[in-house]
C-alpha cells in the first residue's frame, strides 16, 4: 500500500526521537500559554493587531523596502538586493573577497539556510562557522535542523557527545554543561580569528532601519564584537512599520516560542559601530533577499509572509509531533512549512504539495500563531491549487463519483440503503482502499442508512412524540 | 477568537427550524439526529426535515477537489433554502457551511446564495446556547463525561456552549483531561490518507481521556466519535462515547420531562 | 512571465512586488492601537522602578547589587580578583571593592580569557522585563561586557524605564543597543537549560549611587 510520505516518515521515525519532539513540544507549547495568559488581559488581543500591522506591511512592500532602504542609507549602511539564492551569495562572497576575508562567524539564520550560504562559501575557500550552539552541531554532523527555533530537538546528549569527540573537541562527555563548555571555548577562538559576522534579522523597522535580532546564547553579539564587517541577510518581508510597534512583536515572539519574556539579547541594529567604539565592525552591509517571496506576495497564500519565525505552530501541531521537522523536507517544516515551503520555489510545488495535506485542519496552528496566519485556510488553498495542476496525491479518495451521488438524492437515498450490505460482510473484504486503511486502524460503526429518515417521517405521520 | 462570519451571523427570527441531518448520522448515527430532534421539540421547536439533503461538501473540500464540493454546496443550498434556522449536530459541517464554502465560493457568482446559507446556519449547541438563550440544561444524569471540544468548533462559541451546557446537568460532573487542544485525529478524509498519524493522535486522545477515568467520552462531532469509538471498539478499551444531543435527551429522560 | 532586462535586481525585486501587489483593491491598512495593551499584567506605576527591575531581573537569573557593601561581598565570596573596568567609573568601583581586586582599563584581546569579570556602564534598563540597556556610546567596550564570565552593568537610578514600550519610545541615537535579560543560556542540549554560553554566565546590574 502507498503512504503519503509524511505518513511513511512517521512510521519509521526512532521512537526514542518521536518521544523527544513530542516532550520538548509539549513543554513549550504550555509555557506559551502560561507565560501569555499570566501576563496580558488578552492575549489574543495583541495577536490580533500584531497580524494586521504585518498584513498591511507586506501589502504595502512597494512602499516600505525604500523606507528601509533609506533609513539605513542614511545611517552609513550600504543595502544590498538579492533576487534569488544564487544572487545573495554571490554578494556575500563578494564582501568577504573584497576585505581579502577567509573567516565567517555565522548567528542563526533560516535564511542562510535557505540560501546554502555555507556550503557555497566553503567551496570558494572560505570558513563559515555556525556560532548558534544548536546550529554548531548540525554543522558538524552534516546534517539539518529539524525545527527552526530548537534546531537539534531530535538529537540526544550522547550522539552531541559523539559528534564532539569525532571534531577533536574533547574525550567522549555527554554532561550537557562540558559540551556547552567545551563549545563556548572553541567558538571563542573562531569569533576572534573571523573578519565577517553574519546574522540574520528577526525585523527591520522601517522607521529607524534598526535591525531587530534575538538570541539567549549571545552568539550573534560576539560575531559583531572582534569583526571588521557586519553582513545582515534579511527577507523582505521582516519590516515593521515603526519602533514602537516593537513592542508587540517583542512581546509575543519569545512567548510564542518558549515562554520566555524576552529572548536574553535583543539587540538593535542601524549602523557599523559608533567611531568612538573600540569593538565592532566598520562596515555593515544588508542584504535584501527575495528568493520567491514576491512569487508568494502574488499568490492566495501571501499572508504566510507575516510569519515572524516564533516556531509556536510547529510546537502545536499533532502531525509535527508524530512525524518530525525532517519529514518535511524542507527548510521550514511545521505548519508554516507546510504553506510556504511548497510556494517559495514555484517549480518545488510538484514534489512538496504533499505537505499541504499532511495536516487534519485542527487549526492549533492559527490559534497560537502571533500573527494570526489563518494557516487552515491557506493549507486548503493549496490542496485546490495541486488539484487544478493535476498533482497525484496517493490515498486521497477521489471526489468525483461521490459528488454526483451527493447532489442526486435519488442515488443518495438508494446508497443509504444499498450499504446496509456493510453490515454483513466482513469490512475487512471490502476492497475499497479508503475503506481498507479506515479499518486498519479503527472498526466501522454498523450501517443504519435511512433509518432516521424513516423514523422522522414515521413519527410526523402517527402524529406521535 | 470568533470567526469573521460569525460576527456577522443574525439571532433566529422564531423557532422554526431545518434539520440538516449530516452524512454520518444518515448512514450509521441515527440515534444522534433522533436525540437531537427530541431536544429540539422539547424547547418549542417547530422541525422541517428537508428529504432532498446529503452533505455539506466537506470531504471534497479538505480533498482539494473544490469543484465538486461546490457542486454538493449548490445542491445543499438550493435544499435548505428557507429563510428558517438551520441547525445541524456538528461542528465541522456547520463551520463548513459559514466558512469552509465561503472560501471556495470566493470568486464564484453565486456566493451570495452561499452566504445566506452560511448566515442561518448554526450548530446545535452554540443555538441552544445562544441562539435560544439557554444557559442551564433540565432533567439529570448522574455520569462523569470526558468532553471532547472538536476542532472545527475552533472559532465559534460551540465549545464552550457545550461545555456550559453539559456542566449544567444535575448529578454530571466534568472530568478534565490533558491536552484538550490537540486534535484526535479524525480530520475527515485525514484519516484514511495520513492512517498511521491519524491512528498515534487517536490514541494519544483516548490515553488522555481515559486517565480523568470518565463513565462517558463526549463530543459535538460524530467525526470524531466515529475515529475514537472505532479505536475503542478495535482495541477492545473499556470507554464509552456518545455524542452531545444524547446526553442532552439522556437527561430529559432521567429527570422525567420528556 | 516577462522577460524584462532589470537594471539591477533592486528595480527587479520592486517590480515583482508591484506586480504582486497591483490586484489587490484595497490595501490592508495600520490599525490604530492602544500602545497600553503590550503592557505587562505586574506594571505598577507607583512602584519603586529599581524595586521592580530587581523583582524581574531575579526572575531571570540575573544578580542586582543595591549598595556598594553587596558588591563587594559578591567579589570577595567569589574570589573576582582581576577584571576590565570602564575607565569613567574606575575610581568609584576602586573604593568599592575589595582591596586585592586589580582593575584593567584597557581591554586586552590576547589576555581575553584571564578577565574574570567586566564593569561597565549600562544606559539605562526595563523594569517590567528585567533588562539591562547597553549601548555603544555608553559601553567603553563590547567585549568588555560580553567576553568575561561576570558582567557588571553599572546602572543609574533615573535611566531605568518602566516598561517595553517606554524604552523604544526612548531609544538613543546610537547605532547598537542591545538589551540583556540575564546571563547567556541555552536549552538545545535535550531542552536543558544551561547557562553561560558564549556570553556571561553571571550577569549583575549596580545601583549606582
Amino acid at each position: 500500500m502507498a503512504y503519503q510520505k509524511i505518513d511513511s516518515y512517521a512510521q519509521t521515525l526512532d521512537e526514542e526521537v518521536r518521544t523527544s519532539v513530542k516532550n520538548a513540544s509539549a513543554l513549550k507549547t504550555k509555557s506559551r500559554v502560561d507565560s501569555l495568559w499570566r501576563d496580558f488581559q488578552d492575549p489574543d488581543k495583541l495577536r490580533e493587531v500584531s497580524g494586521l500591522i504585518k498584513q498591511h506591511v507586506i501589502e504595502n512592500l512597494d512602499t516600505y523596502l525604500p523606507k528601509v532602504e533609506e533609513a539605513l542609507t542614511e545611517r552609513g549602511v550600504k543595502v544590498h538586493w538579492a533576487s534569488d539564492a544564487e544572487e545573495a551569495r554571490k554578494i556575500i562572497l563578494g564582501l568577504m573577497q573584497s576585505i581579502g576575508a577567509k573567516k565567517m562567524v555565522k548567528s542563526k539564520s533560516m535564511v542562510s539556510e535557505e540560501i546554502e550560504l555555507g556550503h557555497y562559501l566553503e567551496k570558494h575557500g572560505m570558513e563559515a562557522v555556525e556560532t548558534d550552539l544548536g546550529e554548531y552541531i548540525v554543522q558538524i554532523d552534516h546534517d539539518h535542523p529539524s525545527h527552526i527555533v530548537t534546531p537539534i530537538i531530535h538529537k540526544n546528549r550522547r550522539q552531541i557527545a559523539e559528534s564532539f569527540e569525532r571534531e577533536g573537541l574533547g574525550e567522549y562527555n555527554d554532561d550537557p554543561a562540558v559540551i556547552t563548555a567545551r563549545a563556548r571555548k572553541f567558538l571563542r577562538n573562531k569569533y576572534l580569528e573571523a573578519e565577517v559576522g553574519l546574522t540574520g534579522a528577526n525585523f527591520i523597522s522601517a522607521e529607524s532601519g534598526r535591525l531587530v535580532i534575538v538570541t539567549n546564547e549571545g552568539n550573534s553579539r560576539f560575531c559583531l564584537a572582534p569583526t571588521k564587517m557586519h553582513i545582515a541577510l534579511v527577507g523582505i518581508e521582516k519590516i515593521v512599520p515603526r519602533d514602537t510597534d516593537l513592542a508587540l512583536f517583542l512581546n509575543l515572539l519569545a512567548r510564542s516560542a518558549t515562554g520566555q519574556k524576552l529572548t536574553i539579547y535583543t539587540e538593535f541594529i542601524n549602523g557599523p559601530k559608533s567611531p568612538e567604539q573600540p569593538d565592532g565592525p566598520e562596515q555593515m552591509h544588508v542584504v535584501l533577499l527575495d528568493n520567491g517571496r514576491s512569487d508568494v506576495l502574488a499568490s492566495e497564500c501571501r499572508d504566510i509572509l507575516r510569519c515572524i519565525r516564533c516556531g509556536a505552530c510547529l510546537n502545536v501541531c499533532p502531525v509535527y509531533r508524530q512525524a518530525s521537522g525532517h519529514a518535511y523536507r524542507s527548510v521550514y517544516p511545521g505548519p508554516v512549512g507546510a504553506v510556504l515551503s511548497p510556494i517559495l520555489d514555484a517549480k518545488k510545488f510538484p514534489e512538496l504539495a504533499d505537505l499541504p495535506k499532511a495536516s487534519s485542519l485542527c487549526g492549533a496552528c492559527h490559534e497560537v500563531c502571533p500573527v494570526n496566519i489563518p494557516i487552515p485556510d491557506l493549507l486548503l488553498r493549496l490542496r485546490d491549487k495541486a488539484k487544478k495542476e493535476h498533482i497525484h496525491s496517493p490515498n486521497t479518495p477521489p471526489m468525483g463519483g461521490w459528488s454526483i451521488l451527493a447532489s442526486e438524492p435519488i442515488l443518495w437515498k438508494s446508497a443509504l440503503i444499498a450499504g446496509a450490505v456493510m453490515n454483513v460482510i466482513n469490512p475487512d473484504l471490502i476492497p475499497l482502499p479508503p475503506v481498507k486503511r479506515w479499518t486498519m486502524v479503527r472498526k466501522l460503526p454498523d450501517w443504519h442508512g435511512g433509518e432516521f429518515r424513516k423514523w422522522f417521517k414515521n413519527r410526523k405521520v402517527d402524529g406521535k412524540k | 477568537m470568533l470567526l469573521e462570519h460569525l460576527h456577522h451571523r443574525p439571532k433566529p427570527a422564531n423557532k422554526k427550524i431545518q434539520l440538516m441531518t449530516t452524512c454520518l448520522c444518515d448512514a450509521f448515527f441515527d440515534d444522534v439526529a433522533k436525540a437531537t430532534v427530541q431536544v429540539l421539540e422539547y424547547l418549542g421547536c417547530e422541525i422541517s426535515l428537508p428529504d432532498e439533503q446529503t452533505c455539506c461538501g466537506q470531504p471534497a473540500f479538505n480533498g482539494g477537489d473544490w469543484p465538486s464540493s461546490r457542486r454538493v454546496v449548490r445542491h445543499t443550498a438550493k435544499v435548505f433554502h428557507s429563510d428558517d434556522t438551520v441547525v445541524t449536530p456538528s461542528g465541522s459541517c456547520a463551520a463548513m457551511l459559514f466558512h469552509g464554502a465561503l472560501l471556495e465560493f470566493e470568486k464564484e457568482k453565486d456566493l451570495p446564495e452561499i452566504e445566506k446559507l452560511a448566515n442561518k446556519t448554526w450548530e446545535l449547541t452554540d443555538y441552544i446556547y445562544n441562539g435560544l438563550g439557554i444557559k442551564t440544561w433540565p432533567g439529570k444524569l448522574n455520569a462523569k463525561v470526558a468532553f471532547h471540544r472538536s476542532c472545527h468548533t475552533r472559532g465559534t462559541e460551540s465549545g464552550p456552549a457545550s461545555l456550559a451546557l453539559l456542566d449544567s446537568i444535575e448529578g454530571l460532573e466534568i472530568m478534565p483531561f490533558g491536552e484538550g487542544e490537540q486534535c484526535c485525529g479524525f480530520g475527515g478524509t485525514f484519516s484514511v490518507t495520513f492512517p498511521f498519524i491519524s491512528s498515534q493522535m487517536g490514541h494519544a486522545k483516548l490515553a488522555h481521556a481515559q486517565a480523568s477515568n470518565p463513565d462517558y467520552l463526549v463530543s459535538g462531532d460524530m467525526g470524531c466519535l466515529m475515529h475514537l469509538g472505532g479505536i475503542v471498539e478495535r482495541d477492545g478499551m473499556k470507554l464509552k462515547t456518545r455524542h452531545a444531543a444524547q446526553i442532552l435527551r439522556d437527561s430529559l429522560i432521567e429527570g422525567g420531562l420528556i | 512571465m516577462s522577460t524584462e532586462q532589470f537594471a539591477s535586481s533592486r528595480e527587479k525585486i520592486l517590480s515583482k512586488v508591484n506586480t504582486a501587489l497591483a490586484p489587490i483593491k484595497d490595501r490592508a491598512a495600520m490599525p490604530e492601537y492602544d500602545p497600553r495593551i503590550t503592557v505587562t499584567k505586574t506594571f505598577d506605576p507607583q512602584a519603586d522602578q529599581w524595586a521592580f527591575f530587581k523583582e524581574e531581573f531575579d526572575k531571570v537569573h540575573g544578580r542586582t547589587f543595591s549598595t556598594g557593601a553587596e558588591i563587594e561581598a559578591f567579589f570577595a565570596s567569589n574570589n573576582l580578583t582581576y577584571g576590565y573596568c570602564d575607565p569613567k567609573i574606575l575610581a568609584l568601583m576602586s573604593e568599592i571593592l575589595p582591596d586585592n581586586v586589580l582593575l584593567e582599563t584597557q581591554f586586552d584581546l590576547a589576555k581575553i580569557d584571564s578577565y574574570q569579570f567586566g564593569i561597565t556602564c549600562a544606559s539605562g534598563a526595563i523594569a517590567e522585563t528585567g533588562s539591562i540597556i547597553l549601548t555603544d556610546k555608553d559601553t567603553s567596550r563590547r567585549l568588555g561586557a560580553l567576553a568575561p564570565w561576570v558582567h557588571i552593568a553599572c546602572v543609574e537610578h533615573s535611566s531605568i524605564h518602566a516598561t517595553i514600550h517606554d524604552a523604544l519610545k526612548a531609544m538613543p541615537d546610537d547605532p547598537n543597543i542591545i538589551w540583556c535579560t540575564g546571563p547567556s543560556k541555552t536549552a538545545d542540549i535535550e531542552g536543558i537549560l544551561i547557562e553561560g554560553v558564549h556570553g556571561p554566565g553571571i550577569q549583575g546590574c549596580f545601583l549606582l549611587p
